[in-house]
Formats: C-alpha cells, structure tokens, sequence
C-alpha cells in the first residue's frame, strides 16, 4: 500500500513536470513521425503479401528507436542535476522509483505508438486488421511495451547515475529486448494474417513480461546502489592499465 | 542411382534365358562407363569441396581459440609488467 | 594442487584432442545425407552447447557478484562471458561453413542459428560494458549478464515461435549412436580446453585486482 502511494506520489511530480514542458511526449512522437516517414520511403511500395511481413517489423522497430530516445530524455533530465541520486538517498522505496519511472516511459511509449499504429495502416494497407480489432491491437502494443519498458527502465536508469556514456544504452537494450520484440512480431503478424491461435501469443507475451518486470525490479536496488570505487583507482595508477 | 543399377541386372539377366548359345560378354556399355565416371566425377568434387569446408571450419577454431590465447598471454605479460613497476616503486621508497 | 588445476586441463585436453580427432576422421562412418562435411559437427555442436553454458555460468557469477560483491564472481563472470563469446563466434562461423557444405545456403535463419546469434550478441554487449563502461559499469553488466541467463530459454523459444510463420526443413534429425560416440571425447577436450583457459583468464583478473589495491594503497601511503 505504501509502495502504490508512493509510486503514485512519483508518477505525479513525474507527470507535473511533463505537462511544464511536454519535452520528452513531444520528441518521442516527431520521432515516431520521422520513423514512419523512413519506412514508408523504404517499404511504402511492396506488395501486400511482403506487408504482412514488413508492417510489424516497422512497428516494433520504431518501439524500439523511439523507446531507446524516450528512456534517454527521462533519464537525462536526471542527470543533468543528478536528481537520481538525491532521489536515491531519499526515503523512498528504490522498487517505487523503478515503477514510476517505467510508468512515465511506458506512457510516453503508449502515446508514441498510438502515432505509429494508425500511421502504419495508412502506409500499409495490409496493416488494416490493427484498425479492426482495436482492443487486441491496444492489448498488443500495451504488452509489447510493458516488456520493453522493463528491461530499458532498469539499464537506462543505471547508465544515468553514470557519467556521461548513455551511447552505451542501445548496445545493452537492443540485444536484451530482442527476445521481447519478437514475441511481438510473431503476435502482430498473427493479427494481420487473422491467425486463429492470435491471442494465445498474447498469453505468452503477457508471460514474458511478467518475467521481466519482475527481474528488473528485483535488481533495481543492487545495481544503483553501491559505492563506485574504481575511478580512485583508475586515477591511483600511472601509464598503465591492467 | 536406382536406373544405374537396375540397367545392369537387366543385362545380365538376358543370357540366362538361352544358356546353350554364344552369349557376347555382358559389360557395361560406352555410355553407361561415361555415366559412371560422370557420377564419380561429381562424387569426387563433392569430397573435395567437403574437405575444403572442413579445413576452413576446423582452421578457425583453432585460429580462435589461439587468438584467446594470445590474448591471454598479452594480458599476463602487462600484468607482469604493471607488478615490476610496483616492485621498483616500492622498492624506491624503501631505498630512500 | 589448485594453482595448477587449470594447466592439468589444458594438458588433458592436448591428450585427448588428437585422440578425438583420429575417431573423428578415422573410425566415424561418414554420414549419407551431408557427407564429408558432417565432420564439423563433432566440434561445432558442443561449441554451441558450450557458449550457452558460459552465458548461464555468467549469469549466475553476476548474480552472486551482485548479492555479496565479491571480487571472485566478478572475475568468473568476466572469465566466462568471454570464453562464451570466444565459442559462440566459433559456432557462428563454423555453422554458415557447414550450411554451406550440406545445403548450400550459408545462412538459412534456422531456429538455433538466430538464436545462437542474439545470445552472442548480448555477451558481446556484456564485455563492451565491462570494458568500455563508466565506473558504476560493473553492477550494470552485471544485470545484463542476468538478464542474458534468464533469456537463453526465452530467445530459444521466440525464435522457435517466430521461425512457426516461415516453416523450414529441420536441420539435423535423429543421430545415429555410433556418430553421438564420436562426440564425447571432442566434447570433453573442448570443455577441459575452455575451463583450462577460464581458471587461467580468473586468476589474471584476481592478480589484476590486487595489483590495483596495492596501487591504491600506495597512493594512500603517501597521500
């Protein structure tokens, strides 16, 4: 109970702070947008048959950019006054940090996507059964996120109270969400082929997700907290390194 | 496969009904030793390309593995340098 | 006895390698359907299997490395994320050399080639971390390396499920038991080789670690 108010209390300064400059929401969906135009200058002109290969490739593709660029600015905007840290030191639950933050950038995912979607149906006409059955799409892209959200949340919150080199962030995020955005795949295809079996993948993402949700939270706490020592040893040595 | 040796056992069967008369030898004709060598020709290249994939996979494995060596063998070789340095570090104030 | 553990293996391994290999070429039928070119098999499949042990192994040190931070895990986790990816580029390269031997295609996106590739792909990231990474780095690879680990089964089998819309022949069906026999002892060179270069690659770490205290101590001393 305490953890939900908390998380709420979070999520609110999280979203105050939006709402002032709507910087993060912005950006994310102008990139959804410059995503789109690319894939539409790529693959706008293939056949329906290779649509129904490409669409939800483009769409989980764009998640994974556009989320790559949200978790960074929701993150720098720590960093630049090293507020993580201090929020850190608070008495606050470290697993509501990890679920605020994960909220706010699943948020902002969610309105990027509700960009991306319509504009792949546009671009797409095999894309059409996304518009269809909008229960099943949003039940789709919100599971799809969810996973996505869990495993960046943790790593791009660990690369802020670094210094500098978030770079390193789509070197970790892209291999380990693989797995995720491939589960996805085969799920929106199943919904463009109209696949009988379509919400049995939805089951299995839902499973994926909770796996990783709960993996991440589980190692929130010891990979941000902890003294670092090797930069005095780094400085402690001459010329050579070992 | 199969047609090639079901045309021989035809031949050969051909005698058997006349056993009394002059029977020709029953060898293999100009065309089917032509198709033979064809086949082991193929065979043969089929080998050759085989050991050539071979040689290549089992050659990057070792390549790899004394790459990692190597590596290994550098690292110790700084290591051993960095503890040198240590030592007339230390040394050095001993000395003084 | 310890000290030299891992000079014994590799010793061992050099044993039994030229035994492994004359069976493999010598006494092995040669296989009907791929040929000659199924030899590369016998090393090419406990690689594979050896590269996702490693990834486990790593995960598991970077947890116990993150719960009680301990320096020994640190170094295994290091040790073996790289033998990991030292293998799995083994088996990625072997494998196109092999698929193009047997059915003439490098690359088909078979459900263990992809899979092979994203595992390898996350131990490539884990040592770029460990390396390249700013200084709190070494808790944050060590939640990649966990992650890896709990996504081995999970990559298996998206790719199965993804591979389940473009339907393949499979690749290598039943084996024989004379040509599995074959295996064994590649398999056990492979793996006394490997935990051989591993025992050798942590007690560098280890060393390296001390040296860098003793560094520290020493600026202390005079600071």
């Amino acid at each position: 109970m305490r953890l939900l108010r908390q998380i709420r209390l979070l999520l609110v300064a999280e979203l105050r702070q939006e709402i002032r400059s709507f910087e993060v929401v912005l950006t994310s969906a102008f990139f959804s947008l410059v995503m789109l135009a690319l894939f539409a200058l790529s693959l706008g002109a293939i056949p329906a048959s290779a649509q129904v290969a490409a669409a939800p490739g483009a769409l989980w593709l764009s998640v994974a950019f556009v989320g790559g660029l949200t978790l960074t600015r929701v993150f720098d905007r720590e960093r630049e006054s090293d507020t993580l840290r201090a929020l850190l030191v608070a008495p606050v639950d470290r697993l509501a940090i990890y679920f605020a933050k994960a909220a706010i950038a699943l948020l902002v995912l969610l309105i990027a996507t509700a960009v991306l979607v319509p504009g792949l149906v546009v671009v797409f006409p095999a894309a059409a059964p996304m518009a269809e059955r909008p229960l099943f799409t949003a039940a789709l892209v919100v599971l799809g996120c969810v996973g996505y959200v869990a495993v960046g949340t943790l790593f791009a919150a660990g690369l802020a109270t670094g210094s500098g080199k978030n770079v390193l962030l789509s070197l970790i995020l892209h291999p380990l969400t693989t797995p995720v955005l491939m589960f996805n795949l085969v799920a929106t295809r199943a919904l463009l082929e109209a696949h009988p079996g379509a919400d049995a993948y939805l089951g299995r993402m839902a499973a994926v997700d909770v796996i990783l949700v709960g993996l991440g939270a589980w190692l929130f706490e010891p990979v941000l907290v902890g003294g670092g020592g090797s930069q005095r040893r780094a400085a402690a040595r001459p010329g050579r390194g070992a | 496969m199969e047609a090639l040796s079901a045309e021989p056992a035809a031949a050969a069967q051909a005698p058997d009904n006349t056993p009394d008369e002059y029977a020709p030898v029953a060898g293999r004709s100009l065309a089917e030793v032509e198709q033979v060598r064809q086949l082991e020709s193929i065979a043969a290249q089929k080998a050759a390309r085989d050991y050539q994939h071979i040689i290549w996979a089992y050659g990057i494995l070792w390549a790899l593995f004394a790459a990692y060596g190597i590596f290994l063998w550098r690292r110790s070789a700084r290591l051993r340098a960095d503890m040198s340095d240590l030592r007339r570090e230390l040394g050095g104030r001993e000395g003084r | 006895m310890r000290r030299f553990l891992p000079d014994v293996m590799l010793l061992a391994a050099a044993a039994i390698f030229p035994y492994s290999v004359a069976r493999i070429f010598l006494d092995t039928p040669i296989e009907r359907t791929m040929g000659t070119a199924f030899k590369i098999f016998f090393f090419h499949v406990p690689m594979g299997w050896l590269c996702m042990l490693m990834a486990l192994v790593c995960g598991i040190a970077a947890g116990i490395e993150l719960r009680r931070r301990s320096t020994t895990a640190s170094a295994v986790a290091l040790a073996a994320a790289e033998i990991g990816f030292v293998c799995g580029l083994g088996v990625l390269l072997t494998g196109p050399i092999w698929g193009n031997a047997t059915w003439g295609k490098p690359w088909t996106g078979d459900a263990r080639q992809m899979s092979t590739a994203l595992l390898w792909l996350i131990l490539a990231a884990y040592l770029l971390i460990r390396h390249y990474g700013p200084e709190n780095s070494r808790r944050l690879a060590a939640a990649l390396a966990i992650f890896g680990a709990v996504d081995v089964p999970i990559i298996y089998y998206a790719v199965k499920l993804w591979k389940t819309t473009h339907p393949t022949t499979e690749v290598v069906g039943s084996l024989p038991p004379a040509l599995w026999a074959s295996l064994w002892p590649g398999l056990g060179a492979l793996v006394l080789c490997t935990l051989g270069l591993m025992g050798i690659r942590i007690r560098q770490l280890l060393i390296a670690e001390e040296l860098d205290d003793a560094w520290v101590r020493l600026a202390d001393r005079r600071g």
